[in-house]
């Protein structure tokens, strides 16, 4: 798949495989030891848990070290505090996925401002700037992603339908891209679809979300949720009102594909790479660190998934087998005439 | 209603003074830029940088607090008596809504009366598709992020558009745009824009408004003789000169992509697409490695390519980035000798390719300017992209709604959406745009 989206300042990406370092950038990481700290919204999910893998992985293929991992447990004062200690710690580098936008900018650029390297991921908090505030933005296509989704859900929505959106209502770049892009494709390729969007303020609280939806338009006849944990809220809200609705979402958790191959209500997946991003990341670090030019956006296509390709998509996206549930579930289908 | 009421009171008692409104007017405009530019907040700093007196000043200070225009800050540090207290400009009063619209793409934003962008998005856009389909795409993207972030509504838009855009002495005045472009040239773009949005537009070109964006955010500030070169499929510049935007007699000022080059116009061979096509050709006929790979997974290849392959040290690539880098530059030197810059900021998609170019524009400009002019001299790659355009174009509106003119139509009013002037044009644009009828 190729790139869809532009970068947070309106860059044209990179793509993550074109980024390496040389032979000689190769001796240098090892002579130095550069020490990292990285800096997640959460380190509890599938997500980062990947995420993480890639980063320790690429950074120690050149003798980097991962030397803090800060959970942020998505608290912007959590990541301001850290950020701000980090800028004074022991530490070459710090890889941070901002939580939130301008409440976190000044936390990222004290951290530049330190000497160290700031690798962002998936956005840069606006009034950043590459090369002054932070070294590269690696990102997932996030624009991608909701083109994809609208793609695998329109099949779905009968003529004239109405769809719903469950949006984030907090200031995250990766969710509002992947909803304006899901708006384009239908407004362009299904002028026949409403759009009706319904915000959460955390997957917690997403079925407050879907019932709202559900009471302003009993007609609706798909949804899309902003990343896979509100739409597993959904499918189970949806479950307990008695409701089936075709649902699409972005990350290949392990409910929501299980829910996928069965045959439930979730019919398609814009699935991120997190370790392929994650290793990404740390090439862009240890690049920056070397003071060698790093581009200002690097991203990783995304990847449409279906119950036709989930067990190997499963394993490019999580780096190990597909869970029994995917497996026999794949195994039916291919049994079936 | 309080806020209403305390206005209209005050509005009453000005009734048979016209005299005294006007002056009111000029020293309530006077008092909200000194306080909102930061250059008086106190009461006494007030006092003395407008030279009014003691009770005028608190009467401008209520009724600007009570149109909501100011608050109340912190204290200050006291310096005998008691501690002074800073007045504070309520930069969240109003949003502004901008766009940049290029060739290939369009970036929006949504940015605070101070300038300060709060949000922006690009995206890929093709503008052959005609104004009714951008408008239609502007018009959604500014609707969602209005919803998006509660926000207040929009008391200004600023376009960055393609192409010189005219000047006019005329308030909120409708400008035509890309009027060169047959499908363009007779589309009520700007008026269209007025009724859906129902607030007053301001259009500069393109890379007068990356020139404002980079003089007021980028890398290089505080840089008040800065050039801006933005080379992309077209190659432009714009001039700050002495801290001050300048547009020319016709608001065309920058067409360095029209300079001659030897026997070319620069545009011609160092813009975006020349640049692609010599690397389809070079792909083609296998004189480059990497862009002939490039070609056969991609099934074209462009600008972006080249960059990806001199960053990867691919001959062909590094040469032909160096060589427009030289030809950019030698058109540059003139323009550096003329007008002495401390700053030259290159921008645009192709100067996104990497550092070949930017050694090739350094080069030239210092082989071919005088000492003197390149002593201090600084050419840098921008840093801000395509977001200058859309800071570019907030400070635009910042500038038009509170010149001291425009202010004062509207100051008394607390909006500049309540201006007679505006309300008088929407009133007339109104009926004229289809998608406004009942």
């Amino acid at each position: 798949m190729t790139i869809a989206g532009l970068g947070p300042h309106g860059e044209r990406a990179v793509p993550a495989n074109q980024i390496a370092l040389s032979a000689a950038d190769e001796m240098e990481a090892h002579r130095r030891r550069f020490a990292v700290a990285a800096v997640l919204h959460t380190t509890t999910s599938d997500w980062s848990k990947q995420e993480l893998a890639g980063i320790v992985t690429m950074l120690g293929r050149y003798g980097a070290a991962v030397v803090e991992v800060v959970d942020c447990g998505f608290e912007v004062a959590a990541q301001i505090a850290a950020l701000h200690r980090l800028a004074d710690a022991a530490v070459d580098a710090v890889i941070s996925i901002p939580i939130g936008n301008a409440e976190v900018a000044e936390a990222h650029r004290a951290v530049t401002r330190a000497g160290k390297s700031l690798v962002l991921l998936d956005n840069a908090p606006t009034g950043l700037l590459p090369g002054t505030d932070y070294a590269s933005v690696v990102s997932t296509d996030n624009f991608g992603l909701g083109q994809t989704c609208a793609s695998l859900l329109s099949p779905h929505i009968g003529e004239g339908g109405l769809v719903g959106i469950l949006g984030y209502a907090n200031d995250f770049y990766a969710t509002h891209e992947r909803e304006i892009a899901f708006r384009k494709w239908m407004a362009t390729l299904r002028t026949d679809v409403t759009i009706v969007r319904e915000r959460f303020v955390s997957p917690e609280r997403a079925e407050e979300a879907v019932l709202g939806l559900l009471e302003r338009s009993p007609q609706l006849a798909g949804l899309f949720a902003v990343w896979d944990v509100p739409a597993m809220k959904a499918v189970s809200t949806l479950r307990g009102t008695g409701r089936e609705l075709a649902i699409a979402t972005v990350d290949l958790g392990n409910e929501a594909a299980i829910e996928m191959v069965s045959g439930g209500m979730i019919k398609g997946i814009g699935a991120q790479l997190p370790y392929d991003q994650g290793a990404a990341a740390a090439t862009a670090t240890l690049l920056a660190l070397m003071k060698a030019p790093v581009p200002p956006w690097v991203a990783l296509p995304g990847l449409a998934v279906t119950s036709e390709n989930a067990v190997e998509a499963y394993q490019l996206v999580w780096h190990q087998p597909a869970p029994g549930a995917l497996m026999s579930s794949r195994l039916r289908d291919t049994s079936t005439p | 209603m309080e806020q209403a009421a305390a206005l209209s009171e005050r509005q009453r008692r000005a009734l048979g003074r016209p005299r005294t409104i006007e002056a009111g007017q000029a020293s309530l405009s006077l008092v909200l830029n000194l306080i909102r530019e930061g250059r008086a907040t106190t009461r006494h700093e007030l006092e003395r940088s407008s030279e009014l007196g003691r009770a005028v000043i608190a009467d401008r200070i209520a009724a600007l607090m009570d149109l909501g225009l100011l608050r109340e800050g912190e204290l200050g540090p006291a310096t005998g008596g008691r501690a002074p207290r800073h007045m504070r400009f309520r930069a969240d009063a109003g949003s502004i809504l901008v766009s940049a619209i290029d060739q290939s793409s369009i970036a929006v934003g949504v940015a605070d009366l101070s300038g300060r962008l709060l949000f922006e998005h690009h995206e890929a856009a093709d503008l052959a598709e005609g104004p009714e389909a951008i408008l239609g795409r502007l018009a959604m993207l500014f609707a969602w992020m209005m919803e998006e972030g509660d926000r207040p509504a929009p008391w200004g838009i600023g376009l960055a558009m393609p192409g010189a855009v005219e000047k006019t002495g005329v308030p909120f005045a409708a400008v035509p745009v890309m009027s060169s472009l047959q499908s363009w040239s007779s589309y009520p773009f700007v008026e269209r824009l007025i009724t859906r949005l129902g607030a007053p537009v301001w259009v500069r070109s393109g890379v007068q408004s990356m020139t404002m964006g980079e003089f007021k955010a980028g890398a290089g500030q505080p840089a008040p003789d800065m050039i801006y070169v933005k080379l992309g499929r077209s190659i432009s510049a714009g001039l700050i000169s002495e801290g001050r935007l300048h547009r020319g007699a016709e608001g065309a000022t920058g067409m360095i992509g029209h300079t001659r080059i030897g026997d070319a116009i620069l545009e011609a061979v160092a813009g975006a697409d020349a640049l692609s096509h010599q690397a389809r050709t070079a792909a083609k006929s296998g004189e480059s490695r990497y862009l002939t790979q490039a070609l056969e997974r991609q099934g074209d290849v462009s600008v972006v390519d080249v960059g990806h392959g001199a960053q990867l040290g691919d001959i062909f690539c590094v040469e032909l980035l160096t060589r427009c880098g030289r030809m950019v530059g030698e058109a540059l030197a003139p323009l550096a000798n003329m007008l002495n810059p401390s700053l030259i900021v290159i921008g645009g998609v192709v100067a996104e390719t990497g550092d070949s170019l930017l050694a090739g524009i350094r080069e030239a400009v210092y082989r071919l300017s005088h000492p003197l002019v390149t002593r201090d001299l600084r050419i840098v790659r921008s840093q801000m992209g395509a977001s200058s355009g859309l800071v570019g174009a907030a400070q635009v509106v910042i500038e038009e709604l509170f010149s001291p003119t425009l202010l004062q139509g509207w100051i008394t009013q607390g909006s500049p959406l309540r201006h007679p002037d505006f309300l008088a044009l929407h009133a007339r644009l109104a009926p004229t745009d289809p998608g406004q009828q009942p």
